[in-house]
């Protein structure tokens, strides 16, 4: 037996606030919970030159302070109903994310309206947040996964966008002050903006995220443009670091999520990381013990979107854990998913959406992210269905196309990076690739 | 004082029975889920293990997905996942649980084959020495995170000579000598029908786990060994203060644990649950507002109950520049000291009372939480109504948590350790 197709989901809601910003809102029976997520364009890939770091910090002040309540007095009206109030920023967007219950929102969902038109950005709470925004990022080194991340991101994307971690860059994140903070503020929704709420919002929910009184958000619907770049230099990277394992991190820059071939991707990640019955979960946990942990990493992206395969070995056998590495990568380009490989991801696709529609949090977080690629509402459930005509030759195509020239990724000590580094130059992958040792 | 914003406010009903045998069955039906998660659960965790078992029960949860005497190693996670489903497990000191999310229509599929692997695991000896490797890799991964390894000592200086103060991984060379024998005697000993307990929750309307349960090995699981009860020592927290110094360590860490009331204790915990929240909960709990927005003293500063059977822990977490090591720790005990001469003010622990509750509503949300939290309850003999932890919560006013729990966070009943980069 197969999994069948989940059910697609209801047909939502939708108006546009006065300004602009398209809301659309699915109502579900369950507990009475509301949540909103607040998706605006224009996240750390946005990041001017010498300001890297600047999305995030904006994001964390937008609930440090905004219209009548000091930052103080928006912590007591949310926490004080026990509810969540949060503000990201990733690569593309900011987020805002309330989740409440229902009986609160009404107090609450004005807040989302006034911390994107009027945010306080006081001088004080900007130097707490941004000395807070740099220890975290200074902390994120005692990772060696982090630092094998940092150093292949650098790699795909060099100082481009999406080069650094939306924390920042220490010494632009220092130097970012009011005005520049300011001047990213009202540029909010400017290049799209979408509010999706899911739920049990309270009937009079137009009213309440647009204040009579208030003055207009001007914002736009998102459109679906692509985004940045990566660059295709494949290259060897590595940090010497005093550890017990060496991480491995093997990727390539690929497509937006708005890339057709995006859907491929995500199936070949299905087929290769997602569950215990992965490929390489099964060939390099379970038949040869090299690694705990070992996955697929692909984050949705409206550019470039990173496909990583990763795993973390014993320094002891980084030359065996690099071979095995380099050897499944390389399986991808030559030859397609077998009937039963294929079959096999199809199902974990759609047992992931299913999944994924447990909560209402899920729910609007998934569908926030898509409308603000600019996709549509339904595009998760057509993705489904076109999933179902991609066969493994359609597969095979898209990773020989985007996934040829991967770039090597390794933080671990210096005798492990020896001899990754050999097997690397020793693989038809290294040989294609300019040695950039670091 | 009314908790609920809705005092009508409705929970679903757990259906609960037992097997003949002794098992605890727990289902759930939860309107709008979209899937049904299976959990099974034991008390198998790390505390049961004898002197030479450290680190089996944990090596066993891996075992467990090797494969049963009718499924192949990896076939349980091929089926399943064939199925749209997905599975993991978790070990824990007090027990281990087993779960699967999965489409409604393949639940009793599902039920049959967790129910073959968890309790008839092959253990077979090759697949036993590849495990093996899995587990030690990822004991390294473990200790290449400095928190971990700030954390495991920790505990192992404030439980010494108890449970809890071993890591659940084991040590390497415990793990070296394992052999399948071994394994397959603890599994004897701690899987059976008054160790065990099955939860159901999400869309299972349509199910009827009673009938799916008659035929089914859990079923026709026996108390081979009659061990009139598990007899486990309390844990008693030894106080102290201790530095330790660590390579890649970019702040430095001030880590305390209290000893806290134990898992059985509901009321306590409920109390605890409120304390905890009060002090290190958002912007406006004490020890957030004064060190990191007032002071601006620490990156971060939590305080985690974690709660255990044979005694529970509140485990606090201060991240900060090395210098500041005296200052923090001079404020922390003065928050402490403000909070025992005058009790919290009604809005403050109104404050925490929502969070925590809220806390406890937005995770109904989901099959596998609500499966996991009357799972739980089940293999403990707690079950209960699922409004029950917010009536508890209801109980506590700031007089009473003035008087029974502020004083648990006395800074000189905690084992201190400070960490700092070497």
């Amino acid at each position: 037996m197969i999994a069948s197709l989940h059910p697609p989901l209801p047909t939502p809601e939708t108006f546009t606030l006065s300004g602009g910003c398209p809301v659309w809102v699915l109502r579900r029976s369950g507990p009475a919970i509301v949540s909103a997520k607040l998706w605006i364009r224009g996240g750390s890939g946005a990041d001017p030159r010498g300001q890297r770091g600047r999305a995030q910090l904006l994001a964390g002040l937008l609930s440090r302070g905004c219209g009548d309540l000091s930052g103080e007095a928006m912590a007591d009206l949310v926490e004080g109903l026990g509810d969540e109030l949060r503000c990201e920023a990733s690569e593309d967007g900011l987020l805002i994310s309330l989740k409440c219950a229902s009986a609160d929102s009404a107090a609450l969902l004005p807040l989302l309206h006034t911390m994107v038109l009027n945010p306080w950005l006081a001088s004080d709470q900007i130097s707490l947040e941004r000395q807070l925004n740099l220890q975290a990022l200074h902390r994120q080194r005692e990772d060696p996964f982090q630092q094998a991340h940092d150093r292949l991101r650098h790699q795909l994307y060099g100082d481009g966008p999406y080069g650094h971690d939306p924390l920042g860059v220490e010494e632009e994140l220092a130097g970012l002050e009011r005005p520049l903070l300011l001047e990213a503020a009202g540029q909010l929704g400017g290049e799209g903006a979408v509010l999706v709420i899911s739920g049990q919002p309270p009937p009079d929910l137009r009213t309440l995220l647009e204040p009579a009184a208030a003055p207009l958000w001007p914002a736009v619907a998102p459109l679906a443009a692509a985004g940045p770049g990566g660059r295709s230099i494949a290259a060897l990277v590595s940090e010497e670091l005093d550890t017990e394992q060496l991480v491995l991190m093997l990727g390539a820059a690929t497509v937006p999520l708005a890339d057709p071939r995006s859907l491929a991707l995500r199936l070949l990640q299905c087929h290769l990381g997602v569950g215990m019955s992965s490929r390489l979960f099964v060939v390099l946990r379970e038949e040869q013990g090299l690694a705990y942990d070992v996955g697929v990493h692909l984050p949705a992206r409206r550019g470039a979107a990173p496909f990583v395969i990763h795993l973390s070995s014993s320094a002891d056998r980084a030359a065996e854990a690099t071979g095995q590495l380099l050897q499944e990568w390389q399986r991808l380009l030559d030859q397609p998913l077998t009937t039963k490989e294929w079959q096999l991801a199809l199902a974990k696709f759609r047992g992931l959406v299913a999944a994924g529609r447990q909560t209402c949090g899920q729910i609007a977080d998934r569908q926030a992210l898509v409308l603000g690629h600019g996709l549509a509402w339904s595009y998760p459930d057509e993705a489904s269905e076109r999933a179902e005509a991609l066969d493994p030759a359609a597969l095979w195509e898209v990773a020989r196309t985007l996934l040829a020239h991967p770039s090597l990724s390794l933080c671990g000590p210096a005798a492990a990076l020896s001899a990754a580094q050999r097997a690397w130059a020793a693989h038809p992958l290294g040989r294609s690739a300019s040695a950039l040792l670091s | 004082m009314p908790l609920s914003p809705d005092s009508e406010e409705i929970f679903p009903s757990p259906h609960a029975f037992s097997l003949e045998n002794g098992v605890r069955v727990v289902t759930i039906d939860q309107e709008q889920a979209p899937v049904v998660c299976l959990d099974f659960w034991c008390q198998a965790g790390s505390r049961t293990e004898a002197p030479e078992e450290f680190g089996l029960a944990h090596f066993l949860e891996h075992m467990v997905f090797k494969g049963s005497g009718q499924l192949a190693a990896g076939e349980f996670d091929r089926r399943i996942e064939a199925l749209g489903g997905s599975s993991n497990a978790a070990t824990g000191f007090d027990d281990v649980h087993y779960h699967v999310l999965i489409p409604p229509a393949a639940a009793p599929e599902a039920l049959d084959l967790l129910l073959d692997l968890v309790l008839h695991p092959r253990l077979n000896a090759a697949d036993f020495g590849l495990e093996k490797q899995v587990v030690l890799e990822e004991l390294a991964q473990s200790e290449d995170q400095p928190e971990e390894v700030a954390f495991q000592r920790l505990l192992a200086l404030a439980c010494p000579g108890h449970p809890y103060g071993r890591p659940i991984l084991g040590d390497r060379q415990a793990l070296l000598d394992h052999d399948p024998e071994r394994m397959a005697r603890f599994h004897r000993r701690r899987y059976q029908p008054q160790h065990c307990s099955l939860a159901m929750a999400g869309a299972v309307e349509d199910l009827d786990l009673e009938a799916l349960l008659a035929p089914s090995p859990l079923a026709r699981l026996e108390a081979t060994d009659l061990e009139a009860t598990d007899r486990f020592p309390p844990l008693r927290l030894q106080s102290g203060r201790h530095q330790l110094r660590l390579p890649r360590l970019e702040a430095a860490r001030l880590l305390l644990a209290w000893p806290f009331p134990a898992a059985a204790d509901l009321d306590a915990v409920a109390g605890a649950d409120l304390l905890t929240t009060l002090m290190a909960e958002g912007k406006r709990s004490r020890l957030v507002q004064r060190l990191r927005e007032d002071l601006r003293l620490v990156e971060s500063i939590d305080l985690d109950l974690n709660v255990l059977e044979a005694g529970s822990l509140g485990l606090l977490e201060a991240v900060f520049e090395p210098d500041q090591a005296e200052t923090v720790e001079a404020r922390i005990s003065q928050v402490w000291q403000e909070l025992c001469s005058a009790p919290p003010t009604d809005q403050e622990l109104e404050r925490a009372r929502r969070l925590v509750a809220n806390g406890y509503r937005f995770g109904l949300e989901s099959a596998s939480a609500v499966a996991g939290l009357t799972g739980h309850q089940g293999l403990w003999g707690r079950l209960a109504p699922l409004r029950h932890p917010l009536d508890l919560l209801d109980a506590w006013s700031a007089e009473r948590i003035h008087q029974e729990m502020v004083p648990l966070l006395d800074p000189e009943k905690a084992c201190r350790l400070l960490v700092l980069p070497a």
